[in-house]
């Protein structure tokens, strides 16, 4: 029969085309500005990160807080010549970041990067940058085993997601009182890493679980995954029906949004918490400002608007980029100055090889943290931080040590 | 014991997802009845009846608050969109794309490889158009339970899906068995050439085909995206879950499509009463394997010559 060789032909294409959908994905060079200065000795900063793509805003806030530290220090004259930006964008993704590096390592300008932005980006590229003697400090990367790599020249001056998964737990069980847990996560590395380290502690800060779950990415949120939406009001029945007082999900925001619809639409009136995966305002807009209200969210990005040491970074943040500065940006801003600190000791000719060995003693008080690493090349003091939907906005709390004391 | 007290719940969401898939799967059984053709690109004809519905409900209602009569209305208009704009969308598709490679006689293989770019074009295009954001999609209906099955309450959202995807399923079935359209559809898919010398306007039938089809999927995208939001790639699962249920109750088989829909979206949901939610798929399409190993040819056959 005709039909079936046709259906034969169909089903190995069809497979064909979901497996091309699923790595499509697409490189473009940043747009770098070494706009030199004119006259004097100069030297470059570089950033990778997202600036183009569905992840850009994130990205852009970061390199907006990198290129306000460099004007700074360029017109206070801090160091006996000038820095100049040279921007790397990696879309966010594992498969842009590699040629994103290449640029920065090809720059024989470029003596230290701030990035990648990404956990997955910064895996991609490490390897890379380490050959290259590059130094490479990230302001957002979390993802804890990224420091187990043995990348040479990699800093995290961000907390890890140790950081914020079991003081996750301890405030639902002990603060908040949610003593039965469902815990989801959504397959990706994040996610698995997030939901492992908030689910050992449940049980030690006197919880249980009263379900655990794995949700994969959904296609409406990500494209090219294969995750169905349908499986949302599934996953809330489960919930409800398992009595579970709180929710924590272990993933991004979008998918969360989907999530959390599902379980108020099925009447499900227990605590909804998150990492800093989903702390953005599209979690809001996506579940519904309703169905958000009361969502807990926690993030190693500190609110500079809630700092008494940022009013001055805001104000000249504002003047110059036109907005208020968003998650990361004062994390990249710090970032950068602790790059900056290091070179005042590096004399008139740093190199990239002469930063890689000073960077490490770096012990910097920035506006979100102090950042000075131990010698697996991880901040010293990790912090957190916990906000709420209140009002159809993100509310800081505080810092999730001292919440949890 | 995480069966039982599943059940009920786990049950009226299969089927609600059951009758969404039932609806797309129609397009591509249609289709396939009339050209022999799977038409890929159906996935974005559901993605753009979403985004039709959507942009006109959220128009509508700009920044009030609709409830009662009001919402209820708003939903009708949005289901009624997302079908017009679904049905426009599977016309343009057959003009644009499939036609002009029948007249040129074009073997199989070249409709397949323009369904996928078809699909590839309409999602890339929508993604340009309305932006690679997700869109939330408003929240009109009430979640008050009306009653309950076992533990599970039924919501308006459970009787809405069912009542209009039962409807337009009848509507479709007696369209099919007792209108000049259908015996055209019928004729055309029984044999196109002896149809054709017996005064059938081929391709009248054939745009009409696309068009019916592309209501039904519009509509379910505007249905689904009442309680899913709205992405320019969000036709893709739904829409290979859909020509998997088309598969699996028969390709080319009207009440197939529907029986195959439901199946899928049960055992989907059946599958993960106990198990990690990650393994729906692999449940589901072991099950659906295991099904075309013993019946090739579907639940019911293929067979839309003679569906009534």
């Amino acid at each position: 029969m005709d039909t079936k060789h046709v259906i034969r032909a169909a089903v190995p294409i069809a497979v064909g085309a979901v497996l091309l959908a699923g790595c499509g994905g697409s490189s473009s060079g940043g747009g770098g500005n070494g706009n030199s200065n004119s006259g004097g000795k100069s030297f470059s900063i570089g950033y990778q990160g997202p600036l183009s793509g569905g992840n850009a805003a994130l990205g852009i806030n970061m390199v907006n807080g990198v290129q306000l530290a460099l004007d700074q220090a360029n017109a206070a004259k801090t160091l006996p010549y000038t820095l100049n930006l040279v921007k790397a964008d990696d879309q966010g993704s594992a498969d842009g970041s590699p040629p994103a590096a290449q640029k920065e390592i090809g720059d024989s300008s470029v003596i230290a990067v701030v990035g990648p932005a990404f956990s997955g980006a910064t895996d991609a590229a490490g390897k890379i940058y380490g050959q290259a003697g590059l130094l490479i400090a990230t302001p957002s990367a979390t993802l804890p085993t990224l420091t187990d790599e043995g990348f040479p020249t990699f800093y995290r001056a961000v907390a890890d997601d140790y950081a914020q998964g079991p003081p996750d737990a301890d405030y639902l069980v002990k603060v908040a009182g949610k003593k039965k847990i469902f815990l989801v996560d959504d397959t990706t590395d994040y996610g698995k890493g997030l939901a492992a380290a908030f689910k050992a502690e449940v049980t030690k800060a006197g919880g249980s679980l009263a379900g655990t779950d794995s949700a994969p990415q959904t296609s409406t949120c990500v494209p090219g995954a294969t995750g169905s939406t349908s499986q949302y009001p599934s996953e809330a029945s489960k919930v409800k029906n398992s009595g579970a007082d709180a929710v924590f999900y272990a993933g991004y925001y979008c998918d969360f949004g989907l999530f959390a619809k599902a379980l108020r639409n099925a009447g499900y009136t227990g605590q909804l918490m998150s990492g800093d995966g989903s702390y953005d305002s599209h979690y809001i807009s996506g579940a519904g400002a309703k169905n958000a209200e009361g969502t807990l969210l926690s993030c190693q990005c500190s609110s500079i608007a809630d700092n008494p040491k940022g009013a001055d970074f805001v104000t000249q943040y504002k003047a110059k980029f036109g907005q208020d500065p968003g998650a990361y940006s004062a994390e990249a801003y710090d970032v950068t100055n602790s790059i900056i600190d290091v070179l005042k000791g590096l004399g008139s000719s740093p190199t990239r090889d002469s930063v890689v060995k000073a960077y490490p003693s770096v012990d910097y008080q920035g506006l979100t943290k102090e950042i000075t690493f131990g010698a697996d090349h991880n901040l010293k003091v990790q912090t957190a931080f916990l906000y709420k939907v209140v009002g159809g906005k993100l509310k800081y709390l505080g810092d999730l040590t001292d919440l949890t004391k | 014991m995480c069966f039982t007290s599943n059940f009920w719940s786990l049950t009226i969401d299969g089927l609600n997802n059951g009758f969404l898939y039932a609806l797309i799967a129609l397009g591509y059984t249609l289709v396939y009845g009339v050209l022999q053709l799977i038409n890929f690109a159906h996935s974005e004809v559901f993605m753009s009846g979403a985004f039709g519905g959507l942009l006109l409900t959220q128009a509508l209602i700009g920044s009030s608050n609709p409830t009662g009569l009001t919402a209820a209305g708003y939903v009708a208009l949005g289901t009624l969109m997302g079908a017009l704009v679904g049905a426009i969308v599977a016309f343009m598709l057959e003009r644009v794309a499939y036609r002009p490679l029948r007249q040129r006689h074009a073997p199989r293989l070249a409709f397949l490889i323009t369904a996928i770019g078809a699909s590839y074009f309409l999602f890339s295009l929508a993604g340009h158009l309305f932006g690679r954001d997700v869109y939330p999609a408003p929240d009109l209906l009430s979640h008050k339970n009306l009653f309950s099955i076992g533990s599970r309450g039924i919501q308006a959202y459970d009787l809405l899906v069912a009542g209009s995807a039962i409807g337009m399923l009848i509507l479709l079935d007696r369209i099919v068995a007792h209108t000049r359209l259908g015996q055209g559809i019928r004729a055309v898919a029984q044999d196109a050439e002896t149809a054709s010398l017996l005064g059938v306007n081929i391709d009248r039938v054939i745009s009409q085909t696309f068009i019916i089809g592309g209501l039904l999927g519009g509509a379910a995208g505007f249905l689904f995206c009442l309680v899913n939001n709205v992405g320019y790639t969000m036709g893709f699962v739904p829409g290979l879950k859909a020509f998997t249920a088309a598969v699996l109750g028969g390709i080319g088989n009207i009440r197939g499509a529907v029986l195959g829909g439901i199946a899928l979206g049960l055992v989907e949901n059946w599958g993960v009463t106990c198990v990690r939610n990650s393994w729906r798929d692999v449940i589901a399409f072991a099950i659906l394997v295991l099904i075309l190993m013993f019946r090739p040819t579907g639940l019911l056959g293929e067979r839309l010559g003679r569906s009534a």
